[in-house]
């Protein structure tokens, strides 16, 4: 033991206990003192001579009571070092054990660390702003769901009259993409923000200042607020900056502010923008998120009863789509969270079964371990060890082992996180973006070295109740082992072998089950072919609507040249390809009586839409170059919406107006329904396709052009012959020059973006996977542990049997018989106990019920099969024994 | 090395405890004052014993579960500790002092032979 590290827990001991020794201390020395007067006295000598003497003949208090109080903690150091010492001995002379045993913790609590980094950065930790726990997020909700998407007359209505809570702000559902052009051109990421924003989250500045009213007002001044990192990097820590011009887009803004360093916010942004609008504008587009911080002393549940209120006055005003919606507020951090909470809980639950059977399996070892060392501790005991002693021996060596344990699990388990993470591209929030959150924070190292003293303790005290138990002089008059463990103990070996097997077949249909989810959703047929597909993405913004050509103008342009690179099939483009967020828009038919009406996905695309993603047209004719602002509007719909909406007719021909009512921006024209193209799945492979229109760029309505050129790139979709990337290049530069030079953002594979949407479907069956594989791993090696003590304790019955005249067979199947007998019990519980808690996992099942019959069929007879060759090789063992040297065997 | 220089007092030390368990086993229950006085009689003037030295000797024995201090009454209705020998120091006693007689034993060949050789 280090000698600072031995100064340290002697001061500590000297705190706790000493106190208490010292009074007592006193007192004796008092008495001791009083004795030696006495005799002194009765001598003749003065009194004051006889206290003199009685003080020299103890040897001076001070150093009396020093020498007893340095005994006192240097005994309790020598013998705290001596158990430590006597641990590593006993761990060394038992190798196989130990080993054992570190990997059984290491496994258990590296697993559960793990998962738990994840749980901690993600559901624990609290947001990175000041009291963060205080700032909500608006949602408009109905009886069917809930959007955290405001309209500016939802922002203007809250403004107005949420008084339950103060710096209300809005900012962008995501990061837009900009094109910073001073200088070397480059993608960066912003966001737009009202003026509120970075009071709402407590951003500190660092330079300059961040918006005020005056730079939100509709034509207010181009005005940017950088971020540290990026003024760090791309403008070199400029001091001046302020006041100086950057080029966004094409368009000069100036630098009026940058915020201090540790400020990230969400969605992640390099730069923010003040967003302009007119507060009286009645357009319903929900284009942004609106938070805000609740006043002090109002609890979540009041300001939401405060806004109930607002949401009855709205409805009287029909400021709400429908009588069923309604305002509510929800914290951020729940918010953000959102359904990923339930399935890391499912995880982390899962997770707390492999350590459950890490903990069997360690009970197991621990108890044939004691066993074995019955003799040991009855030695010790018979030459005058105090079992509280031993007791305190055996939690020594158990908190040792699992220290260990922990410290290896801890490293394999954060290393075991980072790999996993690489392997998920995108979909957990809170942890995908540039400060990776996962790591030590003191939550997580809390978690598992308390996980590793509840071992080191339970698993410490466990066999020290046997050692109490037992008589331990009686045990040194037994013969060793010939008369086997005790029922007690062959009792425990049992169940903690059972609930081994019941455990790991929890584990193994939970995860063939989202196992099974992921091959179905690997199968599912999205509808469009997503190989040799390239998208790239180019921010529209800064367009101006008034001298530069029309969008539809520029893309057919920029298709054209695509079509001439050889290699590439057909290129299109779009606001809303496959994956992107897309606007939800009300439609009305006007041909029908009575009215049909509906919501249904808005796309506007380029001709080529459907042959560049390969999705057949059903009936009708795909629109084409003729369709443009010349011609008489048209429509294509997806065959969901055909039969959901025209289940009799033919909707070939229906006359539709789309958006009516939703503000100027979306005045349109009736449009004819032309064509019914196939359904595909185009957000999530294990979503219902829902009702879907696509309208021809050269006839949108100029309004939602220029809103949706504010809120997102267009996406290039280039269909190739062969492998896409080799193409990027090529494309690039053509598309640089059709746009007048804007740069391309985002490049990515269909075959990527199709991959990123089943990412999470991935995650859980990768993780569930993983735990289940060690559990099956722990279960075997359990099994096979306690069947092969089994059989070495009774090697003297099998002699017996043997010489009695039973077959090598029927000794071997009556091994084999117990083992499976064990595994039976246990596969029948653990599918009980699978056919309960599986149902956690109906929300991350698709295309197969939470009591899959196969599953529950097929993983029960793995686990048998498991345990049958785990048995077999002892049971083979017990057969081949020489009956005569069975029993001889002490 | 650090063995090198602590032997000789663990010997010593050692030696204490042990004469501090025969005394407590002869006498039955006594008070430091008392067992100090029983040293000091039976050893005359051949042992110059600082009666403090007995705590850490009765402190080390408590922790090794050897003796056991309890507050009790003296004859003279007087308050003191009195220590008994516990069932682990009466077989310590016995062990330690085949030990001690087997040490000695080997102590005194060895010296011997050193003079004859």
């Amino acid at each position: 033991m280090n000698r600072h590290f031995a100064g340290i827990l002697a001061k500590l001991w000297d705190l706790v206990a000493a106190k208490r020794a010292d009074r007592d201390f006193e007192r004796e020395i008092e008495v001791h003192l009083a004795f030696l007067e006495q005799d002194y006295l009765q001598q003749g000598l003065t009194p004051a001579e006889a206290r003199r003497r009685a003080r020299l003949a103890l040897g001076g208090i001070e150093r009396t009571r020093q020498a007893q109080r340095d005994e006192r903690s240097f005994l309790w150091l020598t013998q705290a070092g001596q158990d430590l010492w006597h641990a590593f001995r006993s761990m060394r002379r038992a190798p196989g054990f130990t080993v054992c045993a570190v990997a059984t913790v290491a496994l258990g609590i590296g697993s559960n660390t793990a998962v738990f980094s994840v749980v901690n950065a993600v559901l624990v930790r609290p947001l990175g702003y000041p009291d963060s726990s205080r700032i909500v997020q608006f949602f408009l909700s109905s009886s069917t769901g809930s959007t955290a998407g405001a309209s500016i007359p939802d922002l203007r209505f809250w403004l107005e009259r949420a008084e339950s809570v103060q710096d209300i702000a809005a900012y962008d559902f995501d990061q837009s993409e900009m094109g910073l052009t001073s200088g070397a051109p480059e993608q960066v990421h912003g966001i737009h923000v009202t003026s509120n924003y970075f009071r709402l989250f407590g951003a500190p500045v660092l330079l300059g200042r961040t918006f005020i009213q005056a730079d939100s007002l509709a034509n207010g001044p181009r005005v940017v607020v950088l971020s540290y990192r990026l003024w760090r990097r791309r403008f070199v820590g400029d001091q001046n900056i302020i006041g100086k011009t950057i080029s966004l887009d094409k368009e000069s803004y100036t630098v009026i502010g940058v915020t201090g360093k540790g400020f990230n916010s969400d969605p992640e942004a390099q730069l923010w923008i003040p967003f302009q609008f007119n507060l009286n504008e009645t357009d319903q587009l929900h284009s942004f998120e609106v938070a805000a911080r609740l006043k002090a002393g109002v609890t979540l549940d009041q300001a939401n009863a405060q806004l109930d209120a607002v949401s009855q006055s709205a409805r009287r005003l029909s400021e709400l789509p429908d009588p069923d919606y309604r305002f509510q507020l929800r914290r951020l951090h729940d918010a953000m969270v959102g359904d990923i909470r339930s399935s890391l809980l499912t995880l982390q639950g899962a997770v707390g079964l492999v350590l459950l059977i890490a903990y069997a399996n360690l009970a197991n070892l621990l108890l044939v371990r004691a066993i074995v060392r019955k003799r040991e501790f009855a030695i010790r005991a018979a030459i005058g060890a105090r079992a509280g002693r031993i007791i305190r021996q055996l939690i020594v060596e158990s908190l040792l082992l699992s220290f260990f344990g922990c410290f290896l699990g801890v490293i394999a388990g954060l290393a075991g996180v980072h790999l996993l993470l690489k392997t998920i591209p995108g979909g957990i929030p809170r942890i995908t973006g540039t400060d990776a959150a996962i790591g030590l924070d003191w939550r997580v190292m809390a978690f598992a070295v308390g996980l590793s003293i509840a071992t080191g303790l339970v698993f410490g005290v466990l066999p020290a109740l046997q050692v109490l138990r037992e008589k331990l002089v009686d045990s040194l008059h037994e013969t060793g082992s010939r008369h086997g463990p005790g029922a007690r103990s062959k009792w425990l070996h049992s169940v903690t072998v059972i609930s081994e097997v019941a455990l790991s077949l929890v584990l193994l249909i939970g995860a063939s089950l989202l196992g099974r989810t992921y091959i179905l959703l690997n199968r599912v047929d999205p509808g469009f072919d997503s190989h040799n597909l390239l998208m790239m993405t180019m921010s529209m913004r800064g367009r101006n609507v008034g001298t530069d050509r029309s969008l539809a103008a520029m893309v057919r342009d920029g298709c054209q040249q695509l079509n001439a690179i050889p290699g590439v099939n057909a290129a299109a483009a779009t606001f809303s390809p496959p994956f992107a967020d897309r606007m939800g828009l009300p439609f009305t038919s006007l041909s029908a009586t009575p009215t049909i009406s509906g919501d249904s996905e808005w796309i506007a695309a380029s001709p080529a839409y459907f042959q560049v993603l390969k999705i057949p047209i059903l009936r009708g004719r795909d629109f084409d170059v003729h369709d443009d602002s010349g011609t008489s509007p048209v429509v294509m719909i997806n065959q969901t919406m055909a039969k959901r909406y025209w289940p009799q007719q033919d909707a070939l021909g229906q006359q539709i107006v789309i958006g009516k009512g939703l503000g100027p921006k979306f005045e349109d024209e009736p449009r004819t329904i032309i064509g019914v193209f196939a359904d595909a799945r185009e957000h999530d492979l294990s979503d219902d396709p829902q009702p879907t229109l696509v309208i021809p760029d050269a006839q949108t309505p100029s309004g939602i052009i220029e809103l949706m050129s504010q809120f997102g790139p267009v996406w290039w979709m280039v269909r190739t012959n062969m492998e896409p990337h080799q193409f990027i290049p090529a494309i690039s530069e053509k598309l640089r020059s059709a746009s007048g030079g804007r740069p391309v953002g985002k490049v990515q594979t269909m075959d990527d973006l199709l991959a990123r949407s089943i990412a999470k479907q991935n995650f859980n069956m990768l993780l569930l996977s993983i735990f289940a594989a060690t559990a099956l791993l722990l279960a075997a090696v359990g099994v096979y542990g306690v069947m092969a003590y089994s059989v070495a304790q009774r090697t003297h019955e099998v002699g017996v049997r043997m010489a009695l005249g039973a077959g090598r067979m029927s000794v071997r199947n009556m091994i084999l018989r117990e083992g499976l007998m064990k595994g039976t019990l246990g596969v029948i519980g653990g599918v009980g106990a699978a056919f309960f808690l599986a149902r956690l996992l109906t929300a991350l099942l698709f295309g197969v019920s939470s009591h899959d019959t196969a599953v529950f069929v097929a993983a029960p007879l793995v686990l048998e099969l498991i345990v049958a060759i785990a048995t077999l090789i002892p049971a083979q063992r017990a057969a081949s024994l020489d009956p005569a040297s069975a029993l001889r065997f002490e | 090395m650090s063995n090198r220089e602590k032997r000789p007092a663990q010997v010593l030390q050692g030696t204490l405890d042990l004469i501090v368990l025969r005394t407590l086993a002869t006498m039955g229950p006594q008070h430091a004052y008392q067992i100090a006085s029983r040293l000091q009689q039976l050893s005359g003037q051949s042992l110059e014993l600082n009666q403090g030295t007995l705590y850490p000797a009765l402190v080390r024995l408590g922790q090794y579960g050897w003796v056991k201090g309890t507050w009790g009454k003296t004859e003279n209705n007087r308050e003191a500790k009195f220590y008994e020998l516990t069932r682990a120091g009466r077989a310590a006693l016995e062990r330690e002092t085949t030990q001690w007689h087997r040490m000695s034993r080997l102590v005194e060949r060895l010296l011997l032979e050193g003079t004859e050789g």
